[in-house]
């Protein structure tokens, strides 16, 4: 709107293609694989210690063998007529199913709201009521309406990942360059053209790390989501597990939950480099 | 100012030397008790365990189930809890550390599978395909899984489904499953909204299968307080005694306890076995400490059939059962 917007806009974007072809980042990566490989050496040797020297209750902590045994029993024959493929498949069918209705509803949400003040007036006090809500206290609600089946489990993930997505793709709408709007437009662009052209493409970037943040918070919902009423997932596979005191089988679940949660945010970034090269 | 200080010093430290000289006092304790239709609500109500223990901070904690019971006591945070047979054999197993020192209650129809009276359900094989609830890990999940074993139904065929009671009776409210083997209060609620009793827990004690609950204490409380186990011992028998002779009182104050009808009060309390103290010591119950009695060979039997279910991950020798129920407490409450 003002004139001082367009000068500002220059070093921004001068500074972020220099920043993205700095050759020397190689021995950096590296050593910072290995420090990261350290942190996880002294927490598995020290695990070892703990439990080998019987400092801590094994129905607490067990040894990391017996971890590992829970863990190849559970690949190969099970836990509870399942096995662990069987019940992460279940988990990551509900994540991405619930994920995927968040984006498809997230999205254009947030670029509505991003676009137009009136729609951000109109919905803002619905999004900014329920974002602090803790999911736990919204799941009895949502199984007294929706039942003790799928859809009320779906749709606590949903809720939970749905904020983080909206409230990003606005800040990403909003803070895109005036500039390139009113270029677009002077070249006679409709507004078809600008969401697509302009908007989307300048924005791309932020509302992926806005996915990426929701997928973390869908994430953390899923065992609460699991508590009630399901007979496979890797939540409820814990949380069962915690009832007859398994601890083995309580770590094995919590060490692939966050090892698939570390995986899902790879696979998330590499569907960001391959779709915006740019960014 | 200063002179409130010093007397409030004085108090404390009064207070404090008073602790330090009666030895053995506690300044908490913690009872968990379970959601369910006995005598610890009498006992209870009628503050029988502040009487015993004058002086004494007790606090009462509701537990959902026999799950969360154990975790209670993994994680330290009660004194004294109840388990049914199932979750002891869970614990004894796991080497809690805990005692077994009285029994609770016998399970007779205060726990029922309930089914939809519209789904033309007359045996456990008309299941099929159902939808079936029950709290994992407690006496009637473990007599669910069992009664189809006997009936030679594959629990596979139907599905079944993790819920706390609560859970249960609102999604029975709902129509979300068919059939639902849980206890009371929260039975009556499905029974009068569309169900009824197909099996009753007491049916499977005939056939074999008892279900109970039983007193528990942690071992570290029973080794400092000793004389505090007797005390709680002492309170429950009382409740026990109150509940025996006085029926119509009792209903009033379990109908108080838990918001019910009078009649449906008292209803359940017709299906709960409540036992005297000196009859504990029999062969049928807990046995002495020289003889042991039956609850040894449930223990061992349910033990047995959770290591099938895969729930446990070995079978204890009957030594380790016998050494968790621990008579010798309500010996010297009933004088042998």
């Amino acid at each position: 709107m003002s004139v001082e917007a367009s000068p500002m806009a220059i070093p921004i974007s001068a500074d972020r293609t220099r920043r993205g072809s700095l050759p020397l980042r190689l021995p950096k990566v590296s050593r910072s694989v290995l420090l990261s490989t350290l942190t996880v050496a002294v927490l598995l040797a020290g695990w070892a210690i703990v439990t080998e020297r019987g400092w801590a209750n094994e129905l607490f902590l067990p040894k990391p063998q017996a971890v590992w045994a829970a863990f190849v029993k559970t690949m190969t024959r099970g836990y509870q007529g399942a096995t662990l493929f069987q019940h992460l498949g279940a988990s990551l069918c509900r994540i991405l199913t619930a994920f995927t209705l968040a984006c498809l509803i997230g999205i254009p949400l947030g670029v509505i709201m991003g676009v137009s003040r009136n729609a951000r007036a109109l919905l803002n006090p619905l999004i900014e009521f329920y974002r602090p809500l803790p999911p736990l206290g919204l799941y009895t609600l949502l199984v007294m309406w929706l039942g003790i089946g799928e859809s009320s489990k779906l749709s606590l993930l949903f809720l939970a990942g749905l904020p983080g997505i909206v409230i990003s793709t606005i800040q990403a709408v909003t803070s895109v360059d005036p500039v390139y709007v009113r270029a677009a437009q002077s070249l006679g662009a409709t507004r078809r053209h600008l969401l697509f052209h302009v908007y989307l493409p300048a924005a791309g970037p932020l509302i992926l790390a806005g996915m990426r943040i929701s997928l973390g918070f869908t994430y953390t919902v899923l065992v609460a989501a699991e508590i009630v009423a399901a007979s496979a997932g890797i939540g409820w596979m814990i949380w069962d597990a915690a009832k007859f005191l398994l601890s083995d089988i309580v770590i094995m679940g919590l060490i692939v939950l966050g090892l698939t949660g570390v995986a899902l945010d790879l696979i998330m970034r590499g569907i960001a480099k391959l779709l915006m090269p740019w960014a | 100012m200063i002179k409130r200080l010093i007397a409030t010093l004085a108090v404390a430290t009064l207070a404090l030397t008073a602790a330090v000289r009666a030895e053995d006092k506690p300044a908490k304790v913690t009872v968990g008790y379970l959601n369910l239709v006995n005598a610890q609500l009498v006992t209870k109500h009628l503050g029988l365990l502040a009487k015993e223990m004058p002086g004494v901070d007790i606090k009462y904690v509701k537990i959902g189930g026999g799950g969360d019971m154990l975790r209670a006591i993994a994680g330290n945070d009660v004194d004294f809890g109840d388990l049914g047979n199932p979750p002891t054999a869970i614990g004894a197993t796991r080497a809690l550390p805990i005692k077994g020192i009285l029994v609770i209650n016998m399970l007779d129809y205060v726990e029922s599978m309930v089914v939809r009276t519209d789904k033309n359900i007359t045996s456990l094989k008309d299941l099929k395909g159902k939808t079936v609830a029950a709290p994992f890990g407690s006496t009637t999940h473990y007599l669910l899984l069992q009664a189809l074993k006997d009936e030679g139904v594959d629990p596979a065929s139907m599905k079944i489904l993790d819920l706390a009671p609560s859970d249960i009776a609102a999604a029975w409210l709902r129509g979300d499953i068919d059939a639902a083997w849980f206890w009371e209060p929260n039975l009556g609620k499905a029974v009068k909204n569309g169900g009824k009793i197909l099996v009753t827990s007491g049916d499977m004690a005939k056939r074999g299968y008892p279900t109970w609950d039983i007193g528990v204490v942690m071992n570290a409380f029973a080794e400092k307080y000793p004389s505090y186990v007797d005390k709680f011992i002492r309170a429950e028998c009382e409740g026990i005694e109150f509940w025996l002779k006085n029926p119509e009182k009792t209903a009033e104050i379990i109908a108080e306890e838990l918001s019910l009808a009078i009649e449906d009060a008292q209803r359940m309390m017709e299906g709960t076995g409540m036992v005297p103290c000196n009859r504990q010591l029999t062969e049928e119950y807990l046995g002495t400490s020289a003889k042991k009695g039956k609850f040894v060979d449930t223990l061992v039997s349910t033990a047995d059939f959770l290591v099938k279910q895969e729930r446990l991950p070995k079978l204890l020798p009957r030594a380790d059962f016998e050494a968790f129920i621990q008579p010798a407490y309500l010996e010297k409450v009933i004088g042998r």
